[in-house]
């Protein structure tokens, strides 16, 4: 009964994120000179009539409250965000669409691997707490930390495409590769740079968070307790404190999604990889506004996603959470 | 009256007992700590006087040297791609990073302290909808609606002016900030809030009569203070590390740059593929260094506090 209850006010909350979300953009649309639809009347190939069914269709002949923000958050839900600027009046669905991939690549397997190194790296130093190994291996987190991605990016960019050869520059693809396996061969190289510069920005939180939160878990009745029956010490850390150390990172990851995100657009930029990052950063330039919300509004939806999975993953991996004992 | 007077009296005792100041002195007995706040004040004076130091900011017209020269004798940090010296960008940098981190921060601590504040004090429905408003912005890409808000307010200001001398430009990137990143702080000052209003110096001060306004002002705030700073440097740091992605992606002032827009202006001259490693060394590792220093002086406040609250209990 509780835990049905801490589920649905779960799910309230990030249905309520996503409605603030949209009334921001709302807002935002209407904020700006102009109205939304100049897009299309920047654009000799779209009809007049095409023109007034985009008008009625955002409610753009009736007043702006209710009926506008009624007719936009309609509109958005169906999944009509407008139409681009830049991309000659393309819906911005399908602009954005084809970037997903690249950049889910990229982060998914930066997160990923930040994640196992971060989690080692945090257990490592949290164990030799005060000691020499830890008070490198946390200032080394701390810099890392510290770095903005995209001047990472370039680091790495210096060092291993330009002075040592060893990797492309940029882009995602050698034009005129080849394809087949030579080819995902190809982008994995392309990828490697990316992946790296979003994976080391990311090792230092996580590295940073396990390490106090082992820290504090040696000092719990538990682990002296598993002292006390004589397990080795490798089997007290594996066994017994990062079960319970590893609880907040998740919530960390899952939170920070949005952070990663934002500095992974920037990464892009750096390595021209053809993702959300580059468009964002084409449309900042072209003042691109319908697909700059776009992007923002789908990367939201996302985030708020991320974290829904992580309180059901939480909730599993600690029964309290949901029966409301642990606050 | 004489009755708040005196409740106000008490408090400020306590607070010179175990106040701001001692936090000071205890931190100055950390080496981390010391050379963190050596290097700080180190970066403030040069952002405080570039000119007396390097001389005034180097423009495209005003450049003497060859373009992309390595690090030299007369060019210790090497030039650009105009042939500015990198040394001169930099230290100028350092103004523009340091004020735009400063006032971003500043404003982030008002509404942030200012909405964690009410949410703790008031309890009940206001801090439930506050603190709903607060996670979604913790939870929310900020950085994207900040990419978004930053060119709309532009737009919506117009005309290039300056105030205080610094450019309209800035100023909405301070603004932006302010904007998307007050939601820890507002977590962190409202969960003090909570436990020092049950504590009994507070509820005296209910009793006598004060209204809500005056016991924050009067007696929640100057409790907090200690925290806030804690929290500020922190949030400075994280301001730093926010403008410089939004100078970098080309939202800064070309006529005052900060280190973001000189590593903006290294990729597009394609610095790192050409292999001119200093035009991306002097202005990053400014950004590093200052970042760095913030967090631990940061973290040894947050841990000075901590031990502070548990001698006290």
């Amino acid at each position: 009964m509780k835990a049905r209850r801490w589920l649905l006010g779960r799910l309230g909350g990030a249905i309520a994120t996503i409605l603030m979300v949209l009334l921001l953009n709302f807002v935002l649309f209407r904020l700006m000179p102009g109205s939304p639809d100049r897009a299309l009347a920047r654009n000799p190939r779209v009809s007049a009539a095409a023109m007034e069914a985009a008008r009625v269709r955002w409610g753009l002949d009736k007043p702006i409250f209710p009926d506008q923000l009624i007719a936009y958050v309609g509109a958005t839900l169906k999944g009509d965000f407008g139409y681009s600027v830049k991309y000659g009046g393309r819906e911005v669905t399908s602009v954005i669409g084809e970037k997903i991939g690249p950049t889910l690549l990229i982060v998914g397997l930066g997160e990923i691997i930040a994640l196992a190194a971060g989690i080692a790296l945090g257990a490592w130093t949290g164990w030799r707490r005060g000691r020499f190994g830890d008070r490198v291996g946390t200032l080394g987190a701390l810099i890392l930390y510290s770095m903005p991605y995209f001047w990472l990016g370039m680091l790495l960019i210096t060092l291993f495409a330009t002075t040592l050869g060893w990797l492309p520059t940029s882009g995602i693809s050698t034009p005129g590769g080849p394809g087949g396996i030579e080819g995902a061969i190809d982008l994995l190289r392309h990828a490697a740079l990316p992946i790296a510069t979003i994976a080391l920005g990311l090792i230092g939180q996580y590295a940073i968070l396990l390490r106090s939160s082992v820290a504090e878990s040696l000092r719990e009745g538990y682990v002296l307790t598993a002292r006390a029956k004589g397990l080795r010490d490798e089997r007290i850390l594996r066994g017994h404190i990062l079960p319970n150390a590893l609880l907040p990172t998740v919530t960390l990851a899952a939170l920070n999604a949005g952070y990663v995100i934002g500095g992974a657009l920037t990464v892009e930029i750096v390595f021209s990889w053809p993702g959300l990052g580059l468009l964002t950063q084409e449309a900042l330039q072209s003042r691109d506004y319908p697909i700059l919300q776009g992007v923002f509004l789908l990367l939201s939806v996302s985030v708020v996603m991320a974290n829904l999975l992580a309180d059901l993953l939480y909730s599993r991996l600690d029964p309290r959470v949901r029966h409301g004992a642990a606050r | 009256m004489s009755a708040s007077a005196s409740v106000n009296l008490s408090t400020r005792i306590r607070k010179r007992v175990s106040g701001g100041n001692r936090i000071a002195l205890l931190l100055l007995r950390r080496w981390d700590a010391r050379i963190a706040i050596m290097i700080v004040s180190l970066l403030t004076l040069s952002g405080v006087a570039p000119e007396t130091l390097v001389g005034p900011l180097q423009t495209a017209t005003t450049a003497t040297a060859d373009a992309l020269l390595p690090p030299s004798g007369t060019h210790l940090f090497g030039t650009d791609d105009l042939g500015r010296d990198l040394l001169n960008l930099t230290v100028h940098g350092a103004r523009i990073s340091l004020v735009v981190g400063a006032l971003s921060a500043a404003i982030t601590l008002v509404i942030g302290g200012g909405i964690g504040m009410i949410a703790g004090y008031r309890g009940g429905r206001v801090d439930a909808l506050l603190m709903r408003v607060a996670d979604t912005f913790l939870i929310l890409p900020t950085f994207v609606l900040a990419l978004i808000l930053a060119p709309i307010l532009r737009e919506l200001i117009g005309d290039q002016t300056e105030i205080f001398g610094i450019r309209t430009t800035l100023l909405t990137i301070v603004a932006v900030i302010g904007f998307t990143s007050w939601s820890s702080t507002a977590r962190i000052v409202r969960s003090q809030t909570l436990s020092l209003r049950e504590r009994t110096f507070v509820e005296r001060a209910r009793l006598v009569g004060l209204s809500p306004m005056r016991i924050i002002a009067r007696h929640i705030f100057p409790n907090i203070r200690t925290v806030l700073v804690a929290n500020g440097i922190v949030v400075i740091a994280g301001s730093i590390l926010t403008e410089s992605t939004l100078s970098f992606i080309g939202l800064g002032d070309p006529f005052q740059p900060s280190w973001g827009t000189i590593l903006g202006n290294a990729q597009s001259a394609a610095a790192p593929s050409l292999g001119a490693w200093w035009f991306i060394a002097a202005p990053g590792c400014a950004i590093l260094i200052t970042v760095v220093a913030c967090t631990i002086i940061g973290n040894a406040i947050d841990e000075l506090l901590d031990r502070d609250v548990r001698v006290q209990r």
